[in-house]
Parts: C-alpha cells; sequence; structure tokens
C-alpha cells in the first residue's frame, strides 16, 4: 500500500522544447501501475493525524495507519496518507453523486502521473464516502502565493508549465478529461517543490458518446476561475481549463486574479464582458501578458490549447521559451519553492482547521436505500 | 476575418450610444465616445491602484457617462459599483443608483497581515534547472519582497476560495425523454415589460430568438398579496430570479450575512426594487445563499419567477440541438468528410449564425471567399448574373470552397425568405483546425450525394 510515484521515470527520446510532440512526452503518466483499488479498507484501519484542508464538499485529514506505533515526529519512514471524507447526506444534499463518482473514477485512471496526486485506494461505510491519497506534505501553493504576494515569472513558468503538461495528459493523452477547478488552492507541493493537483471533485472524462465528443453543462468551478462559456451555459469542454490557467498565471504574477469582486454576480459579469487588464505595477512581460490573454479568450476558436496544436501549441509559445520540457516531466531539478518539511507526516506546511464536530445530518436508513446504489463502486 | 473582439464591442457601444441619442454631429459625438472611454480605462488602470476608496476599481465612476446614458456608478456599496445585493436590477430601474449607500461605512478592507512565524525555508532554493540555459544567463530568480502597499488592491478577499457546482443536467435528447419548457400565458404588454427587464442583464444578454422566448413564455406569475411578505430570506438557498411586475420591495442586509432574531434582525435597508427592477440572479447560476433579504413594501405586487433549473435546462437543451444540428449537416459536406467526429465538433463549435431577410443578399458574384455557410432555416437561390441556378433549403450548404481557396465567389446568393445560416470564416477554420490543405485533402473532393457541390456556383475553376 505504500507504493509511491516519485519512481515513475519516463524513458523519452530527446525532444526540442517547443517543437515537442504532445504524444511522446507522456510515458510517465502511463506508466502502468497496479492500484490495489479493491483492497478494502475501514476507517478503523487509519488513525487521524489532523485536518490538512477543508472545502465545499469535503474534509481532507492526514491519516497514518492505526497500526503505527512509532511517534509521528520520530518517524523517519511514516507511512502516511491524504483522507478525503465526503458526508453522503452532504453529497446528496449538494446534488454532488454524479461528481463524487467521476472523482473516484478519473483518480484511478490518472493514478501514478507525477503531478497528479495519487489514488491508492477508495471505500465507504453507512455515512461516509473515503479517498485514500498519498499525502503531499508541502502544502498548498495558494499559501506560498499569498505568503510571497506574487510570483517572478520565473517562478510562475516553472509551476505553470508542469500545469501544462497535466493538462496536455488529461486533455489528450487521457481521452478529453476536463478538470474544471484550477486554482492555487488546488495546487499541493512535493516535498522536492513540484506541483502535485489535487481535488478532482469536478474532473470528469468527456469521452465521445456515437463518436462524438461530448461537451458537458454543469456549471462547476471556482467564481474568479469560470470561463465565460460556463457561465453562459453553453455546453463546456476541456477548454475551459486553458482558461483557467490564464486567469492562475495572472494572479501568480500579480498576487489577486484579473476579475474579482466582493459580489460574485460582478466576477461574472466582468468575466463574460470585460478583458483583462494589466496594472503598471508589478511590471509584466510581454510574453506573459500575450500567454495570459491568449488562454483568456472569450472565442474558444481562438483561445490557446483549445486551437490546432493543443497543448503542444502552448509549450512553443514564447513565454516558455527555455524550457525543457522532458527535463521537467522527469522531475530532474526541484522546484524553485521547496517546502520545509522535517519528517514525512509533518503537516507544517498545511493551515490549522477546526476539526470535525460531528454534526451534520444523519444519513436514515430511507436515504441508504433511495442512494447507496450510486456509492456501490468507492 | 473577423474583427477583434474589444473592438467589436466598443463599436457595438457606440451604436448604440448613437441610436440613443440620434446626434447631429456625428463625428464630434464618435470623437467624444472615444476620448470618454480611454479616459475611462485610463482611470480604471490608475485607480485599480491609487484609489482605494472604490471598492470596485475596475468600475471607476466615469467622468463623462451621463452624457452617453451609461449607469452611474458613484455610489458605493459592498457589493462594489452599480450593483444591488443580486446585481439583477435593469439601468433605468436601479434602485441603488445615484445616492450614497448608508453601507459605505461597511466597506470591508481586508490586507493581508503579515504571518510573523515564517513557516517557509529561508533560503527556497534557487530556480534553475529544467529551464536550461536560459535561466543561467539571468539574474538568480528570487521571489518578491512584499510589494509596497500601492501596488495591491486592499479590496481583495485574500482567503481561500472554494468551489462552487449547480446540480448536474443532462440533455434530453441523451436520455430519449421529451422535455418541452413550462409556459405561463402572458399579455403582449407583459411580455414586453418582461423583455425589458431583462435584456440588459448580462445572463440573458446572449440569448438567440427561440431560447428569449422560451424563456420569456416560462417565468411564472407570483401575487404577493400583502405588505411585509418576505420573499427571500438573506442567507437561504436560493433557486429563483424575480422580475417585479408591479408595486415595490425593500432590500436589507444584516451584516453578519443571515437574518438574526429580534426586531432589527433583518439588517439595514440597503435600497428599494421598483416595477421593472428585477432581484436574485445568482440563482439562475447555482444555489449560493441569498445576500439579502427582499420584502414587499406595499400591498398587491406581483413578481415574475424562474427557477435554475428551468433556466439552466432551456439554455441546454436549445445549446444541444443546435450543435447536434450543425454536426449532422457538416457530416453531409463532402470536403469535410475526411474529417474526424472530434474535428467536426470543434467547428460546430464555431460556427456563428447571422439571419438574413427575404432579399438579402448573402454572397455576392466576384467577392473573394472567405467563408462557408450552412442554411439553417428558410430558403436562398444561387444567381450568375440574372440567371437562377441553383435554391437552397434547410440544411444545404454553399461557399465551401472558400475554405480551400479564396478564389472569387462565382455566384451570388441571396435569401428567398427569412434565412438563418451557420457560418464559418477560413481563418477560423485553419486556427481550429490546422491548415485546410492537409485536412481537406485528406482524401480527394469527389462530389457526391446532393449534387450541389458538384456544381458549386461559387466555385470558379
Ligand atoms: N493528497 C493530499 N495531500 C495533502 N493535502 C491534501 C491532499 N488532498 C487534498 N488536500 C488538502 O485538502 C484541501 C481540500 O481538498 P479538496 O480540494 O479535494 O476538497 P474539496 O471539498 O473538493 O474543495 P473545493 O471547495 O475546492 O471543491 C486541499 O485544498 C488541500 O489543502
Ligand atoms: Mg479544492
Amino acid at each position: 500500500m505504500a507504493a509511491t510515484v516519485a519512481e515513475t521515470q519516463p524513458a523519452t527520446p530527446a525532444l526540442s522544447a517547443g517543437m515537442a510532440s504532445s504524444h511522446q512526452l507522456h510515458q510517465a503518466g502511463n506508466a502502468p501501475k497496479p492500484l490495489q483499488l479493491t483492497r478494502t479498507f475501514k476507517l478503523a484501519d487509519f488513525t487521524r493525524v489532523r485536518t490538512l484542508g477543508t472545502g465545499t464538499f469535503a474534509r481532507v485529514c492526514l491519516v497514518r495507519p492505526a497500526s503505527a506505533t512509532v511517534p509521528l515526529e520520530e518517524d523517519k519512514n511514516a507511512e502516511v496518507y491524504a483522507l478525503k471524507i465526503l458526508k453522503k447526506t452532504e453529497v446528496i444534499k449538494l446534488k454532488q453523486i454524479d461528481h463524487v463518482r467521476h472523482e473516484r473514477a478519473v483518480l484511478a485512471d490518472v493514478a501514478g502521473h507525477p503531478f497528479i496526486t495519487n489514488l491508492q485506494a477508495s471505500f465507504s461505510d453507512r455515512d461516509c464516502l473515503y479517498l485514500v491519497l498519498d499525502y503531499v506534505p508541502g502544502g498548498e501553493l495558494f499559501s506560498y502565493l499569498r505568503k510571497y504576494r506574487r510570483f517572478d515569472e520565473q517562478v510562475a513558468r516553472f509551476y505553470a508549465a508542469e500545469i501544462v503538461l497535466v493538462l496536455e495528459y488529461l486533455h489528450e493523452k487521457q481521452g478529453g478529461v476536463a478538470y474544471r477547478d484550477l486554482k492555487p488552492e488546488n495546487l499541493l507541493l512535493d516535498r522536492d517543490g513540484h506541483i502535485k493537483l489535487a481535488d478532482f471533485g469536478f474532473a470528469k472524462r468527456l469521452g465521445y458518446k456515437d463518436d462524438r465528443p461530448v461537451e458537458t453543462y454543469t456549471l462547476c468551478g471556482t467564481p474568479e476561475y469560470l470561463a465565460p462559456e460556463v457561465i453562459h451555459n453553453k455546453g463546456h469542454t476541456t477548454a475551459v481549463d486553458w482558461w483557467a490557467l490564464g486567469i492562475l498565471i495572472y494572479e501568480f504574477l500579480t498576487g489577486y486574479p484579473p476579475f474579482w469582486h466582493q459580489n460574485p454576480i460582478e466576477i461574472y459579469k466582468q468575466i463574460v464582458e470585460k478583458p483583462v487588464v494589466f496594472p503598471q505595477e508589478p511590471h509584466i512581460s510581454d510574453e506573459a501578458k500575450d500567454i495570459i490573454k491568449s488562454f483568456c479568450t472569450l472565442d474558444r476558436s481562438r483561445r490557446l490549447g483549445n486551437i490546432s496544436g493543443g497543448a503542444g501549441r502552448v509549450k512553443a509559445h514564447p513565454f516558455f521559451h527555455g524550457v525543457n520540457w522532458e527535463d521537467l516531466l522527469s522531475r530532474r531539478q526541484p522546484g524553485p519553492i521547496i517546502p520545509p518539511i522535517r519528517y514525512p507526516g509533518d503537516a507544517q506546511c498545511f493551515d490549522m482547521y477546526p476539526e470535525d464536530d460531528g454534526k451534520g445530518d444523519v444519513y436514515t436508513a430511507e436515504l441508504a436505500n433511495k442512494y447507496d446504489q450510486y456509492f456501490e463502486d468507492f | 476575418m473577423s474583427l477583434p473582439e474589444a473592438y467589436q464591442l466598443e463599436i457595438q457601444a457606440l451604436n448604440k450610444q448613437v441610436l440613443q441619442t440620434c446626434p447631429s454631429d456625428i463625428l464630434q459625438f464618435c470623437a467624444d465616445f472615444f476620448n470618454s472611454r480611454l479616459a475611462t480605462e485610463r482611470a480604471a488602470s490608475i485607480s485599480l491602484f491609487r484609489d482605494r476608496g472604490t471598492p470596485s476599481p475596475r468600475f471607476p465612476p466615469s467622468p463623462t457617462s451621463h452624457h452617453f446614458g451609461m449607469m452611474s456608478s458613484q455610489f458605493s456599496s459592498p457589493f462594489g459599483a452599480n450593483a444591488n445585493p443580486f446585481g439583477g436590477s435593469s439601468s433605468n430601474a436601479n434602485p441603488f443608483g445615484g445616492s450614497a449607500s448608508p453601507m459605505s461605512s461597511s466597506v470591508m478592507h481586508r490586507v493581508v497581515e503579515e504571518d510573523e512565524n515564517d513557516h517557509l525555508a529561508p533560503g527556497a532554493s534557487m530556480f534553475s534547472g529544467a529551464f536550461g540555459g536560459d535561466a543561467s544567463t539571468e539574474a538568480p530568480p528570487t521571489l518578491r519582497a512584499p510589494p509596497t502597499a500601492d501596488s495591491y488592491p486592499a479590496q481583495y478577499n485574500f482567503s481561500r476560495r472554494t468551489s462552487v457546482s449547480a446540480e448536474s443536467l443532462k440533455p434530453s435528447a441523451d436520455s430519449y425523454d421529451n422535455w418541452t419548457p413550462p409556459f405561463t400565458e402572458k399579455t403582449p404588454e407583459q411580455v414586453e415589460r418582461l423583455k425589458c427587464a431583462i435584456e440588459g442583464n448580462f445572463l440573458f444578454s446572449h440569448l438567440d430568438d427561440e431560447q428569449s422566448a422560451q424563456i420569456l413564455g416560462a417565468l411564472v406569475e407570483k401575487p404577493i398579496p400583502a405588505r411585509g411578505i418576505k420573499v427571500i430570506s438573506q442567507g437561504d438557498a436560493g433557486d429563483y430570479f424575480y422580475v417585479v411586475e408591479r408595486g415595490s420591495f425593500d432590500v436589507y442586509v444584516n451584516d453578519c450575512g443571515f437574518i438574526e432574531p429580534g426586531p432589527d434582525g433583518l439588517g439595514n435597508k440597503v435600497g428599494t426594487i421598483q416595477a421593472g427592477g428585477s432581484f436574485g440572479e445568482l440563482a439562475l447560476m447555482y444555489n449560493a445563499p441569498r445576500a439579502a433579504t427582499i420584502i414587499s413594501a406595499e400591498g398587491s405586487c406581483t413578481l415574475w419567477a424562474l427557477d435554475r433549473v428551468t433556466f439552466r435546462r432551456i439554455l441546454m437543451e436549445s445549446t444541444f440541438a443546435r450543435r447536434r444540428m450543425y454536426e449532422n449537416f457538416l457530416e453531409e459536406v463532402p470536403i469535410l468528410s475526411s474529417l474526424t467526429p472530434y474535428e467536426r465538433s470543434k467547428i460546430s463549435d464555431a460556427l456563428e449564425t447571422q439571419k438574413f431577410a427575404p432579399g438579402d443578399v448573402i454572397i455576392h458574384e466576384g467577392d473573394p471567399g472567405h467563408s462557408f455557410y450552412l442554411l439553417e432555416s428558410g430558403e436562398a437561390a444561387a444567381y450568375k448574373g440574372e440567371e437562377k441556378v441553383l435554391s437552397y433549403k434547410k440544411g444545404d450548404f454553399f461557399g465551401e470552397l472558400a475554405l480551400l481557396n479564396d478564389a472569387p465567389r462565382a455566384a451570388s446568393v441571396i435569401a428567398t425568405s427569412d434565412v438563418k445560416v451557420a457560418t464559418l470564416g477560413k481563418n477560423a477554420f485553419q486556427r481550429l483546425l490546422g491548415p485546410v490543405e492537409g485536412l481537406l485533402r485528406r482524401t480527394r473532393y469527389q462530389g457526391v450525394k446532393t449534387g450541389v457541390e458538384e456544381m458549386d456556383p461559387l466555385h470558379t475553376e
């Protein structure tokens, strides 16, 4: 159960940056890795250390095997996991049944990619659904961004480049998986400072039906990062992730997203009506401005990443000039920020959250009768 | 060949102003318009960092906006410029417009606090390596020190953001059950009023005629017989959007986010919404807690209500149906026959609708060909000089060879009835799918099926 993905090294031939054909860069992600998703766990197999993060739907806790005896601080080889806990009543109330099923399915398909949080197993009990994920100890990129207020262009470029590789993998190698919730809060840093994309709560395999790619209509995401076609309910595709990447690079470089307001409606108005405007301070290079504008293009037939060439075209953009994509994918160099991790189970990079008070609606037998069929494959 | 989007938006705004104002000196008017726009834009980027008193730096008051009848945004509220808490009111009925709001004092100023105990490694590693030679020639990159206060917007809420999501919807064509939108009979006057009320709203402004008609039909009348009835309560789940048909409604906001017990539990009154106004539009996107309480301010008021699922479903079903129709049409176009379904779907995504009245010229003989057309509804005919050479009906297409070359059109196409076409330019086609040469010549172009293309009158050999 303690397998990790760090060892999956690609055996890719050298490709010059920019000209890279998207198809050869993904062996790392494709390395077959047996997942023991069938092995059954129960909550009692784990002890909770503490909460690492909470979102709208879930709570994620640092856990270790119940059998562990060495104090966590002294355990140099600690087996630790991030346990994502979703309450069935909440999932039903918030109408997220489809989404959690997709989350589990997509995570299982993409497990092993160097820049994606690795799913080890999933299980459920009467009240909750659980995802057992490899613990990513560096904390949210969000915390570092707010701490430093903004990133240098090289730093932003590094993280953006790793995300390009993830999106290329999801969109092009995984047959049209849209991620749909890109934001600094969902980007974790591993111990070497590389990105791990977390929270596949909205990820969906758009796939094909009757030989046609399927678009999807469910509004989801995070207000500041929603693409205009999502707001207008036009049916959306993987193109929404490229829009969000533009917003993300902007936020990296300035410290705040291009469209913001106290009132979400005002954010949406801006997104569909206003162009991205850059501040005079800090100075943003022309290449950075151009890539942000190319991603944040209302017209999807013009949006970088969605136009012909896909991710390959993104990699060839001047903003990424000099990036060695092969080295990047093989994690040859550490990232620009090395998280201060003292021992494997160290959670000091995560903010503190109040622990679960155990309150919430009861999952009644009636609900179980009606809905448990949907949670079966957990 | 389309013009830049930002340009088109400006021109649209100008057109609107010209229509509204009917100026006698057109040139002067346009010059003033652009001057004012420029000033506003410049002010926007400057005030983003200077003017901390403006809650929404992106919408600074435009010094000359009243000349052009634009919405005034000089008041400030926690919701920022020109917004009611629900953002739904139309400009001429903005209950919050103009006057200073009592809430300006409660504008939140969130500033990031500096975390004293620095938990980051002081020697965050130098950034190098993956970026090869380039990175090494530059000064060692550093993470930026906290910037001067000036360059950081104080009003932005820097805390973690959580996600939002609506219920998932699937087009009924997928599940084979038929869905017809709900319909409530309305008088023509009521429909007109409703149209006016939702016209300027960004959630409705992009709809096509059929979608608008379905949505206007779906609005349900909701009588509010007495004064003091809470239509929505702050903090509650929101599923409906409302338009005020008759009467007026008061808006209360409690700073704590929900109604508290006791006489002042509703919080402060922040405005009144009159007939023609609207509120609660966020509920059309997803279920979010209501941002204010709305109470009828007089007896016998009437509202029109629209729920989220109906709204989203109407948009989804029609978008879905149109896409499938386009894809089916495209399948019939021989030069596109070698495209994969994925590629065809990208094209149907990018098709733009245009309308023509009977007698309108869709394509001019002799013009260079840049776009191709699918006839979505109506009828049209091709003429070489005076001679009619072909007629087109729904599902037919013409001008597709423009995707291959820029040869002049060999015939004119004229609408013989009200016509709707879906069109795509060569440039958009190439942007989406790459060089046409490779794609369209994957298979030899051979006229089959309808015969229209064999003698494409728009193509000169
Ligand atoms: N594998 C992991 N290792 C460490 N921390 C994690 C891991 N997975 C998630 N977290 C932490 O938990 C937080 C919440 O998880 P997640 O984003 O999956 O929940 P959510 O409820 O879906 O959130 P959202 O509101 O964005 O939908 C993350 O932002 C992250 O800080
Ligand atoms: Mg999250």
